[in-house]
């Protein structure tokens, strides 16, 4: 309270929190944000939400992170920093009636509105997209990695913890929904967004989604009163947020490297980078193993957990409940497949095949620093892609913090007897091939499907041969696209919720214009039939 | 001393599941390939022929693009073990392999999603028209069928309480559970995914090469030698690890068990036949139904994951009436 000082304290649930936030701050730091102070207060704010141990502080930190944001948001773009600004301050103005109001159903509904805006939860995710990809890529890896995070922090503690007595399963419900809707929309849009920022910004809400869905499910079930799918869904939405709090970074800062290396960040201007960048392009690869969930990656645990979890669920409540849980497998499915295919877009018309412009041909490897952050990073997330029975174990004391009856099952997904047939198999193969086939590999003039060479002044060919970004997302945007999407392919927040909001505001501008320049006579008029008004209510009111 | 007999039984089982896997499945595609052209009236190659095709690629020097990247050698070799280890989860003859409790079916479409993605990259490591089409198709159908997929897991879950292709398998030999109407939409289901993932016809040909609607020969055009050699026999192990998902989940019967070593010729007998049904259905499916336009195949995976669904909604309201 006010008056009272600030109280501090960490317990397992922020500890969790911060030791995520760590390593992406000197990550960010590394990659070329340490001279910032607006950076550093940025962080403190962070630091100040997670530790905050009454409701006074956590709002003042959350405001903190939320100013010192829309002012690096600023200095990269201000166009979309008005809307940042708008959706941090509809964030607070919903927190802090929520974060002092009883346990009740309104407050857990500001909690999610708020805490949800912030964290790029549907439907108020469409300001992610255009704000993260704004600042140099350090301050977008902390916000796609690190502020999210804290906003969905507060969101846990708020849900498990503050407004616990009066949970109710409904909760867990909006939240799956919300969840789903922006796991399917971010994916669609990763797959179809050409700039390189923009996409790794809609897979973050993707992930957010990924992880509001686990959390949506835990809070059902513990409402419902079920231990063991309470502690699966906490586990896939923490794991999760274990994963992309080291991928998302990565990837951030990687294409800060490729804008720096080439001044673009447009896939369709890229194109062939291994080549010019093979430490960067590698650990590139790395991220997006992770952001596509695929087996041996850092991704690919919470989204199994996450499955388990949602076939449990259909197996539990009323008929309805359980279609409702089936459609959301199916859309989590239909995302997972999304967002391979948004990685693979990304690493192989990025990063292989043919340069399509000269700038591009020229790139060079990345900066010392940014590499560091980013091998920093990529080292942290071999021991969570490979070891996540070690992880789920570690996160055990937040699991029972938040649910204390919760019951944990061992995983059932184990990437190292996984990785050892894998080896074996190698092995195997390996010794047949070097026993029975012939040696050596002769480079050659690729194929090209029958074209000619190229002339000499083409030295990587006629770019316009290549598949292009936006060509490869073609399919699914005609496909998937035309029924997700509003028409022109634009976003459907934006153009069912950020338009008409506009709209609104002008129509309400123009009336306010409107009384401004009210005539004396006008002003007379008004003035008049208020007291008209009173009168005769205070009249009526009398004889009645 | 029975516990040791029995970890011994289990291995070599699961070695003799791994060496027929192997070994059998390039004679596999052969029957195929055999059976579709005796369907047409045509001789067709010899049952053998894929061994041979193996045997050529591995005498052949692999050529690299120059405009390729070092990665271009990596690809193959990740699709490769990707469907070997999707492979050896996959029970042939018997349930109770060592491999059994990693066998989740999450895992399957997880390395099968792996092996599709490093598939999608070989065809754009050098940038030519036809890898980035085939590529972009592939990511396409993909989303739909990992969507039909997962959504199959909630029936297969239900039914036999169980995610993990060894348990659905026991469950469904060991415990009858009479023909329901689920399980046919789940089959139907599952044999879409299976002919899109396998590429067969009606998503894809495999016989087309230098077909603009060719998906997966596409991808690996590029590719000579022993990294081909690698693409082609992942893609046999593919056919066979899908006849086998669907031989295990939907006619388990006669399945062995590891433990058990007199039922192991049964096991096997009944595996072969199975192996050999799923072939000719296959060929002759194959030779009655013509290839889709591309964007008539996501209507095709959409009904299948529909069928996914209902299937999982008859289940519910069968729980219903019958509480």
């Amino acid at each position: 309270m006010p008056g009272q000082g600030m109280h501090l304290h960490l317990d397992a649930l922020s500890l969790l929190f911060a030791g995520l936030l760590l390593p992406q701050v000197v990550a960010a730091a590394l990659a070329g944000m340490r001279g910032s102070v607006t950076f550093w207060i940025f962080v403190l704010g962070m630091a100040l939400a997670l530790a905050a141990a009454d409701p006074f502080t956590l709002i003042f930190g959350f405001e903190l992170m939320s100013a010192a944001s829309w002012l690096l948001v600023l200095r990269g773009d201000a166009k979309p920093a008005t809307l940042y600004n708008g959706v941090a301050l509809f964030a607070g103005a919903c927190l802090i009636p929520a974060l002092f109001l009883p346990p009740s159903g309104v407050a857990f509904v500001l909690v999610l509105l708020g805490a949800g805006a912030k964290a790029g939860l549907a439907p108020i995710y469409s300001w992610l997209p255009r704000a993260h990809p704004a600042p140099p890529a350090g301050v977008s890896a902390l916000m796609s990695g690190g502020m999210v995070k804290v906003a969905l922090y507060v969101l846990i503690r708020q849900a498990f913890i503050v407004l616990a007595p009066a949970a109710q399963p409904w909760w867990g419900d909006a939240l799956a929904l919300m969840g789903a809707a922006s796991v399917v929309i971010g994916a669609l849009r990763a797959m179809l967004e050409v700039e390189m920022k923009t996409l790794l910004a809609c897979s973050t809400v993707e992930h957010v989604g990924l992880i509001a869905v686990g959390l949506g499910l835990a809070l059902r079930a513990k409402a419902m009163g079920d231990p063991t799918l309470t502690a699966l869904g906490l586990q896939a939405a923490l794991l999760c947020a274990v994963a992309h709090a080291l991928y998302k970074p990565l990837l951030f800062i990687g294409v800060g490297e490729v804008k720096h290396a080439t001044g673009t960040t447009s896939l369709n201007m890229l194109g062939g980078l291994l080549r010019g960048m093979p430490r960067m392009g590698g650990l590139m690869l790395l991220g997006a193993a992770g952001m596509a969930a695929l087996p041996f990656g850092p991704g690919f645990a919470p989204e199994f957990v996450l499955f388990h979890a949602v076939i449990m669920t259909a197996g539990t409540g009323g008929i309805l409940d359980r279609i409702a849980f089936t459609a959301l497998l199916a859309a989590l499915g239909l995302s997972a497949a999304l967002a391979l295919g948004g990685a693979v877009r990304l690493i192989g018309i990025g990063f292989l095949g043919r340069p399509r412009t000269l700038r591009a041909a020229a790139a060079e490897d990345g900066r010392t620093g940014p590499l560091l952050g980013m091998a920093l990073l990529g080292a942290l997330a071999v021991p969570v892609a490979l070891l996540p029975g070690v992880l789920s174990g570690l996160l055990l004391p937040v699991i029972i913090q938040l649910a204390p009856n919760a019951a944990l099952q061992p995983l059932a997904y184990a990437p190292l007897p996984l990785l050892g047939l894998a080896a074996i198999v190698a092995l195997a193969a390996g010794a047949l091939l070097r026993r029975f086939g012939v040696r050596g590999t002769r480079e050659v003039v690729p194929w090209m499907g029958g074209f000619g060479a190229p002339p000499p002044w083409l030295p990587f060919g006629d770019p316009a041969t290549q598949p292009s970004a936006t060509g490869f997302a073609q399919p699914i945007a005609r496909a998937i696209g035309g029924g997700l999407l509003a028409a022109g392919g634009a976003d459907p927040a934006e153009t069912w919720l950020l338009a008409p909001l506009y709209l609104l505001h002008a129509r309400l501008t123009r009336q306010a214009e409107r009384v401004r320049r009210a005539t004396l006579r006008e002003r007379l008029a008004f003035i008049f039939m208020a007291l008209v008004v009173f009168l005769l209510v205070l009249g009526l009111g009398e004889g009645g | 001393m029975s516990v040791a007999l029995d970890f011994i039984l289990t291995l070599v089982a699961t070695l003799l599941h791994a060496a027929l896997v192997f070994g059998l499945a390039p004679l596999l595609m052969g029957v195929v390939t055999k059976l579709r052209a005796r369907t047409l009236g045509r001789r067709g190659p010899p049952l053998l022929q894929p061994y041979h095709q193996l045997a050529k690629l591995l005498h052949k020097t692999p050529l690299i693009p120059e405009t390729a990247t070092e990665y271009f050698t990596l690809w193959p070799v990740i699709c490769f073990l990707a469907i070997a280890v999707a492979a050896l989860l996959v029970p042939s003859f018997c349930t109770g392999l060592l491999t059994a409790r990693l066998s989740d079916l999450v895992t399957l479409a997880g390395l099968l999603a792996l092996a599709r993605g490093v598939t999608m990259l070989a065809g754009l490591e050098t940038g030519f028209g036809f890898g980035g089409a085939g590529a972009q198709r592939e990511a396409l159908y993909g989303v739909f069928a990992e969507g039909a997929f997962l959504v199959l897991l909630i029936t297969f879950a239900l039914l036999a309480g169980s995610t993990t292709v060894d348990g659905v398998a026991t469950a469904f030999a060991t415990r009858p559970i009479g023909i329901s109407v689920s399980l046919a939409f789940a089959l139907a289901a599952l044999l879409t995914v299976a002919l899109t993932e396998t590429g067969r016809i009606p998503t894809d040909n495999p016989a087309g090469h230098l077909e603009l609607g060719m998906v997966h020969e596409g991808m690996i055009l590029e590719y000579s030698g022993r990294f081909l050699l690698l693409f082609e026999y992942a893609a046999m192990l593919r056919l066979l690890l899908w006849m086998s998902l669907i031989g295990t989940l939907f006619l388990p019967f006669g399945m062995a068990t590891a433990g058990d070593i007199l039922s192991w010729p049964l096991g096997l007998v009944l595996w072969v036949l199975k192996l050999g049904g799923m072939a000719a259905v296959l060929a002759v499916f194959e030779v009655a139904s013509a290839k889709m336009r591309v964007f008539r195949v996501p209507e095709f995976l959409g009904a299948a994951m529909l069928l996914g669904m209902l299937a999982s909604v008859f289940l519910f309201v069968a729980a219903r009436i019958g509480s």
